[in-house]
C-alpha cells in the first residue's frame, strides 16, 4: 500500500498551490534583481526546504528541535567531499583516508549516497530522542546540536577544523533549489495526511490519549525525526554547495534560530505556515542585511547595527509568540476545498469485531506505592455484553486502578487479562489495540485535529489503510450523531460532543471492552439521559463489554447489570445494582449514615 | 596520587558552576515551566557588571555585589517585560520567547558595549595556589568550590526558612494551589526569576575568574551545559539540578584526564554521547521532579 493512497485531495491542491506560489516569487525576484536576485531566491527556497524538514519533525510532534542545523552540516560535508575536484580534495584534505579520495560525483549520486548517510544518523539518534519526555527532548536536540559541532570541528581530517572547508562546486542552481523546495512542499504536506503524519499530531496534541488511540508515539517519533533528519541531510548537502565554502558555526546556531523563527513566524502546524513565514523573514532578513552597515537617508544617518537580522528576527519571533501564537497561518493549509470527493462512511455490519467470550479479568491486583497499599488484591470481572459499574469514594483506588488495567501503572503484583490475553504491565497502545478502548475523566481530544482525524487516529490502529481508516471515523461519527462535524476541529465542540466524540474515538479501536471515566461528569440531566441512550445502544450494537466509573448513582444504578465496589483500596462489595442498594457495607462506606438518592 | 585530588578539586569546581546554573533554570521552571535560554545572558550581565565596577576602581568584593545585583535586575527584566506578557502560552512559547530574548540581548551588547571581549581585573592573589601538605590548589577552585557551598547553603535557608521560600517550593508542588491560599503569584514567580538571577551572577563571577575577561557570547556556552545538566538531574527538581550539574562537570573533568590527546577534542561529544547513554538509561533523568498524574 503506498503511503499516499487516502490522502485527501485538496492536500495535492494546496503542495501545488504552494509550489506555483513559491515558483512564482523566485521568478519575479529574478527578474527585477538581476543575478542578486537569482541568489537571493536560490537561498529563499533553500531556506524553505530547510524549515519544512525541521517542520516535518517539529510542526508534526510539537517538540521543537535545536539540532537540525547541525544535521545540515553532516549533509554539508559529507557532499562536499563526495563532490570535490581532485585537485582540490588533495591541497585541501590532505589526511582524507584513501577510500574517500577523487570520487567527484554527480549532483544526483552524491544526494543518494548523502540521503542513505542522513537516514541512518537520524535513525541512529532518533533512539535516545525518542525515549526522553517531550520537554527533556527539545534539550536532546540541543545536546545533538554541540555533540555535531564538536565533531565537525574535531575531526579536521575530513572537514578542516574550524578553518574554511572550501572548494565545493557550486552545484545548486536556481533551478534545482526550486527542485528542492518543490519536492519538501510536497513530501511535508502529504505527510500531514499519512497514518504517520496522523499518529505525530495525535501524540502532539494529547500523548496520553494518543497512546490511548492504539499509537505508539515513542515509534511515531522516531519515525518522523528520522525521515525530518534525513530531508535536513540532504538540503544541507545542497545548502553546502550553494555556500562553495563553510566551516562548523555556519550550521550552529545562527542557522537553528533562522529556521525556527522562520518557522514560528509562520506557524509550525501547517505546511503553508513555514512556507509563508520562511518567504516573509527571508525577505525581512534580506532588507536588513543591506541595513546593517548603516543607512544614510541625507542629512539622517542610521549608524550600523551589528546582527540586525538577528535582532529583526528575534523581535518577530516575540511578536508572533505575543500576538499571534500559531503563527501568521494558525490552523489553515491554504487551498480550496475541491476536489471533494464524498466519503462513503463503512458500512456498519464490516465494524463488528467478532464476538468473543472471554471477559477482563481484573485478577489478584495489589499496588504499593511506598508504605501504602492503594488497591489491596482486587478481582473482578468484566463479561463481554454487559456492563460492570465500578464505584467507590474519593481516594478508594479507582483511578489507580483504571491506571494499572490500561497499562499506565505497572501493578505491585496481579494479572490484567484482556478477551483471554494477559495484558498486565504492556504499554497503553498495545492495551488499546488489543481490545480496550476508553474514555477520560477530564475528556481528551485531539483539540487542533479535525472530529475525523481524531476518530481516523484511532481506526489506524487497528490496521485499516488510510481510506478505509477514515470510513469506519466517519461510520463512527454517524452513529454518535457527529457526522455533519467531521471537518470541524474537536477544539471547538461544545462539552456533550466533546464526550460523544471522545466516545466515538474509543468505539473506533472495535474494542471488545470499552472503559468509560466517569462519563456523566459535568453534565445536566438531559445530557446524561442523551449519554444513556448512546450508551444502551452501543451495548445493543458493538458486542463489547462496558467498564464504567462514575459517581452519578442515577446513571450507574440504570446502566449496570454488575456492580464493583472499591473503598480504601479494597473490594467491599460486588452484585445487582438491587444487590448494591441494600449492601450494608456499601452503604457506610460509600454513601454514609444517609440513605441513597436512587 | 596528588594528580587524582586536584582532578577531584576541579571536577567539583566547574560541577558547582553548572549546578549553581542548572539550579537557577530548575527553579525558574519548576514554577512556571520556562526552560529560559536567556539565562546566558544574565551571566553575560554580571559579567559586565564586573566590569563596570573595575572600570570605576571599585574593591573587587563590591564588583561581585554589583555582578549578582545586575544579573539579579536583568532576570526581573526579562520576567517582567518578556516572559510575563508570554505567560499564556504554551511550554513551547515560552521557551522559543526565551530564545529570541536570548537573541536580542546578544545584539544588544554587541553594539551596546562590544563585540569583543572586555578584560576583567582579578585580584592578584587569584593567580595562586595553596599548598596543603603535599596539595597544590588553585586559589580560584577553591574559592569557587566555597562560594558555590555558600550559595547552595543559602538557597537551602531561603526555601525552608523563609515564608517565601516555603512559597516557591509549595509552587512548584503545584502552582494553582498555592494561589487558592492567597499567596500572589507574580510575586513568587518574580522571586523565582531573582533567585536564578543571583545564581546566574554567582556563577559568572565564578566563570570569570577563570577567564578574566567578559563578551557577549560568554554565557552561551555554560548555559547550554547547565540545560543538559538539569535534563541529567530531572527537568525542574532541584536537587536534580544540582546532581547533574556535579555529574556534568566530573565528566568532563574525567574525560579531559581520560581521553587519549587524539580524541580530545572530541571530549565535549564523548561527554555529552555519555550524558545521552544516561538519559537513556534514566529518561526522566537522575532525580525526577514529582509530576501529579491523574486520567
Amino acid at each position: 500500500m503506498l503511503p499516499w493512497t487516502g490522502v485527501p485531495p485538496r492536500a495535492w491542491t494546496s503542495a501545488l498551490l504552494l509550489i506555483a506560489g513559491v515558483g512564482a516569487l523566485a521568478l519575479v525576484v529574478s527578474l527585477i534583481f538581476g543575478n542578486t536576485g537569482v541568489n537571493i531566491a536560490t537561498l529563499a527556497m533553500l531556506q524553505v526546504s530547510a524549515v519544512l524538514a525541521l517542520a516535518t519533525f517539529s510542526g508534526n510532534s510539537g517538540i521543537v528541535s535545536f539540532g537540525h542545523s547541525a544535521f545540515m552540516g553532516i549533509g554539508a560535508y559529507i557532499f562536499g567531499v563526495l563532490v570535490m575536484p581532485e585537485a582540490i580534495q588533495a591541497s585541501a584534505l590532505p589526511n582524507l583516508p584513501v577510500w574517500l579520495h577523487g570520487h567527484q560525483m554527480s549532483l544526483a549520486g552524491a544526494l543518494l549516497v548523502v540521503a542513505a548517510a542522513g537516514l541512518v544518523v537520524g535513525i541512529l539518534s532518533g533512539f535516545p530522542l525518542a525515549k526522553l519526555s517531550t520537554g527533556s527532548a527539545a534539550i536532546g536536540t540541543l545536546a545533538f546540536l554541540i555533540i555535531i559541532h564538536v565533531t565537525l570541528i574535531g575531526a579536521r581530517d575530513f572537514t578542516r577544523g574550524s578553518q574554511t572547508f572550501y572548494g565545493v562546486p557550486r552545484l545548486t542552481t536556481v533551478y534545482v533549489a526550486f527542485l528542492a523546495a518543490g519536492v519538501l512542499i510536497l513530501i511535508a504536506r502529504i505527510l500531514r495526511e499519512t497514518p504517520l503524519g496522523l499518529r505525530l499530531r495525535a501524540a502532539r496534541e494529547n500523548e496520553v490519549a494518543a497512546a490511548a488511540s492504539g499509537v505508539n508515539v515513542r515509534l511515531s517519533r522516531h519515525q518522523g525525526w528520522a525521515l525530518s533528519i534525513t530531508m535536513s541531510v540532504v538540503i544541507g548537502a545542497l545548502y553546502g554547495s550553494f555556500l562553495g565554502a563553510f566551516s562548523p558555526k555556519d550550521f550552529y546556531f545562527d542557522l537553528i534560530f533562522t529556521l525556527i523563527a522562520m518557522l514560528i513566524v509562520g506557524g509550525m502546524l501547517t505546511v503553508s505556515g513555514a512556507v509563508a513565514g520562511t518567504v516573509l523573514l527571508a525577505g525581512v532578513v534580506q532588507i536588513l542585511r543591506q541595513a546593517e552597515t548603516g543607512i544614510d537617508l541625507g542629512s539622517l544617518h542610521i549608524p550600523s547595527i551589528f546582527g540586525l537580522p538577528q535582532l529583526g528576527m528575534g523581535l518577530a519571533l516575540l511578536l508572533t509568540i505575543w500576538r499571534r501564537p500559531l503563527g501568521l497561518m494558525g490552523l489553515r493549509e491554504i487551498g480550496p476545498d475541491w476536489p471533494r470527493r464524498k466519503l462513503e462512511p463503512m458500512p456498519s455490519e464490516a465494524l463488528h469485531t467478532a464476538p468473543s467470550g472471554a471477559p477482563l479479568e481484573v485478577d489478584s491486583i495489589t499496588m504499593r506505592f511506598g508504605g501504602l497499599v492503594a488497591l489491596d488484591n482486587i478481582s473482578f470481572v468484566v463479561p463481554p455484553r454487559q456492563v460492570t459499574g465500578l464505584i467507590g469514594p474519593n481516594g478508594a483506588g479507582k483511578t489507580t486502578l483504571i491506571n494499572i488495567i490500561c497499562g499506565q501503572t505497572k501493578p505491585t503484583a496481579g494479572r490484567i487479562v484482556i478477551g483471554g490475553t494477559e495484558m498486565t504491565g504492556e504499554a497503553p497502545h498495545r492495551v488499546a489495540v488489543a481490545g480496550l478502548g476508553r474514555t477520560f475523566q477530564n475528556i481528551r481530544l485531539f483539540d487542533r485535529m479535525s472530529a475525523l482525524e481524531n476518530v481516523t487516529v484511532a481506526a489506524l490502529s487497528k490496521g485499516y489503510n488510510a481510506a478505509n481508516a477514515r470510513r469506519v471515523a466517519l461510520a463512527e461519527l454517524a452513529r454518535l450523531g457527529l457526522a455533519h462535524r467531521a471537518e470541524d476541529l474537536a477544539g471547538s465542540f461544545a462539552y456533550g460532543d466533546r464526550r460523544r466524540l471522545e466516545i466515538a474515538r474509543a468505539l473506533a479501536l472495535a474494542p471488545k471492552f470499552l472503559l468509560l471515566d466517569e462519563p456523566a461528569a459535568g453534565m445536566n440531566p438531559a445530557e446524561t439521559d442523551a449519554l444513556i441512550r448512546v450508551l444502551e445502544s452501543i451495548r445493543a450494537d458493538h458486542e463489547i463489554g462496558l467498564l464504567v466509573v462514575e459517581h452519578d448513582m442515577r446513571l450507574i444504578m440504570r446502566l449496570s447489570d454488575r456492580m464493583v465496589v472499591l473503598n480504601k483500596g479494597q473490594k467491599i462489595a460486588e452484585g445487582t445494582p438491587q444487590q448494591i442498594r441494600s449492601d450494608p457495607k456499601v452503604i457506610e462506606a460509600y454513601i454514609g449514615t444517609k440513605r441513597a438518592r436512587p | 596520587m596528588d594528580v587524582v585530588l586536584q582532578q577531584i578539586v576541579n571536577a567539583i569546581s566547574l560541577g558547582g558552576i553548572y549546578a549553581l546554573l542548572a539550579l537557577g533554570l530548575a527553579v525558574v521552571f519548576s514554577i512556571v515551566s520556562l526552560v529560559n535560554f536567556a539565562h546566558g545572558e544574565l551571566m553575560t550581565v554580571a559579567g559586565y557588571g564586573m566590569f563596570f565596577a573595575a572600570a570605576v576602581s571599585l574593591p573587587f568584593p563590591f564588583a561581585v555585589g554589583i555582578a549578582v545585583l545586575f544579573a539579579i535586575i536583568a532576570a526581573l527584566l526579562t520576567e517582567r517585560f518578556a516572559f510575563r506578557p508570554m505567560r499564556k502560552a504554551d511550554a513551547t512559547g515560552l521557551l522559543l520567547t526565551s530564545f529570541a530574548v536570548s537573541a536580542i540581548l546578544r545584539v544588544i551588547f554587541q553594539n551596546g558595549i562590544s563585540a569583543r571581549p572586555k578584560p576583567v581585573p582579578l585580584p592578584s592573589g587569584f593567580a595562586g595556589v595553596i599548598d596543603i601538605g603535599f596539595l597544590h590548589i588553585g586559589i580560584v577552585p577553591l574559592l569557587s568550590i566555597v562560594m558555590t557551598a555558600l550559595s547552595l547553603a543559602a538557597l537551602i535557608l531561603f526555601l525552608n526558612r523563609t515564608t517565601l521560600g516555603k512559597a516557591m517550593r509549595a509552587a512548584a508542588e503545584d502552582f494553582q494551589v498555592l494561589r487558592l491560599m492567597g499567596i500572589k503569584a507574580n510575586r513568587v514567580i518574580a522571586v523565582a526569576f531573582a533567585v536564578s538571577g543571583a545564581l546566574a551572577g554567582v556563577a559568572a563571577v565564578l566563570w570569570i575568574a577563570q577567564r578574566g575577561s567578559v563578551d557577549p557570547l560568554m554565557g552561551f556556552v555554560p548555559v547550554l551545559k547547565a540545560f543538559v545538566a538539569a535534563v541529567i538531574g530531572g527537568l525542574g527538581s532541584l536537587t536534580g539540578a544540582v546532581a547533574g550539574g556535579f555529574a556534568l562537570g566530573i565528566l568532563e573533568v574525567l574525560f579531559q584526564a581520560f581521553l587519549p590527546d587524539a580524541a580530545l577534542p572530541f571530549r565535549d561529544a564523548f561527554v555529552l554521547g555519555f550524558v545521552i547513554l544516561i538519559l537513556i538509561w534514566r529518561p526522566d533523568g537522575l532525580i525526577p521532579a514529582p509530576v501529579a498524574r491523574r486520567s
